[in-house]
């Protein structure tokens, strides 16, 4: 059995400092490892990531991130890469990493991914440039999701991104903005490896779960979708039911 | 009609590009005489900076604040993927 922790969207600053601490604190015992799906600061700061990483770092669990839209507006994603990486977080953009759990490979891999919409709504790699480099972003990085998936030796495969990969767990948002908050390549990229679990954010206002076309289990993770510090899913189980805090 | 749509839209676009600001999850409703605001935030902090930005920005607008803080306790259940 494996227990992770997933949440994302946090949107850390100064003045988050502390608000999550408490609950954090309480993570070993729940889970073995804890997942962020992106948007981890506000504005992509060095100073934000140092606020992210006394937040979310020396948890005694290992703390797996990819990085999301806002931890790009200050075209500082390399600076803040480092930051956390100094601090033990390990950083996944079209990587993958594994981690042992009681003697089961963890396999994640993650990305940031990025918009283009779902069947019968999606963009079109035609006509301008800039529309052509949009969408070649959405294929250039879903195929390097698949790529990082695909060459993960694991027990257990977890696809992480910031974007979704499916239009289930984006209900409740606006139809018109989809394009801008997932698109189907990433699921195509989920379904190309025996992923067992997908966990996105970005969707404040989404649905918890969907699937892929493929039949693999999507969790939105975005904070203000679970509504608490974290959740928390269990793979490989032994026995279901089993207690979230052993008594 | 195009006129409420527009004030909505250039609502939004202050929420998101304004740099004290920064938020993507608040829904905008102009009804009658008042903005109505709703979604979540993660501080008391960020909440008032975007009424107190919309009331500079546009002043005289009447806004009710129906915006909360995410909590962030611990989860008490696990969900079991299959």
């Amino acid at each position: 059995m494996i227990r992770i922790a997933a949440v994302g969207d946090v949107h850390v600053d100064k003045d988050v400092v502390g608000r999550y601490r408490p609950a954090l604190e309480q993570l070993p015992d729940r889970a073995d490892a804890l997942l962020v799906a992106g948007d981890l600061t506000r504005h992509g700061t060095v100073d934000e990531a140092k606020c992210f990483a006394t937040e979310f770092g020396g948890l005694g669990v290992p703390v797996v991130v990819v990085l999301g839209n806002h931890d790009h507006q200050s075209d500082q994603e390399q600076q803040v890469t480092e930051v956390l990486t100094d601090s033990g977080i390990t950083v996944l953009e079209c990587s993958a990493t594994v981690l042992e759990i009681r003697g089961h490979r963890l396999g994640i891999a993650g990305a940031k991914g990025f918009g283009g919409g779902f069947a019968g709504a999606c963009a079109s790699n035609f006509g301008e440039r800039e529309m052509k480099q949009f969408v070649g972003t959405t294929e250039e990085i879903s195929a390097r999701l698949g790529e990082a998936l695909r060459s993960v030796r694991c027990d257990a495969l977890v696809a992480l991104t910031h974007y979704s990969p499916v239009p289930d767990t984006l209900v409740g948002e606006p139809l018109e903005i989809y394009a801008f908050l997932g698109c189907y390549q990433l699921g195509n990229a989920v379904d190309s490896a025996p992923t067992a679990l997908a966990l996105h954010g970005h969707a404040h206002h989404g649905s918890e779960r969907g699937r892929t076309p493929g039949g693999v289990p999507v969790r939105n993770v975005a904070h203000p979708v679970i509504k608490q510090a974290y959740n928390v899913y269990q793979l490989l189980s032994e026995s279901v039911d089993a207690p979230l805090v052993p008594a | 009609m195009t006129n409420q749509i527009d004030f909505e839209a250039e609502i939004h676009r202050l929420l998101i590009e304004h740099e004290q600001i920064a938020e993507q999850g608040i829904t905008v409703h102009h009804r009658e005489n008042v903005v109505v605001l709703s979604g979540e935030v993660e501080s008391t902090h960020r909440r008032d900076e975007i009424c107190r930005q919309i009331s500079s920005h546009f002043p005289g607008v009447a806004i009710t604040c129906d915006i909360g803080i995410t909590r962030a306790q611990a989860p008490s259940e696990v969900e079991e993927i299959s």
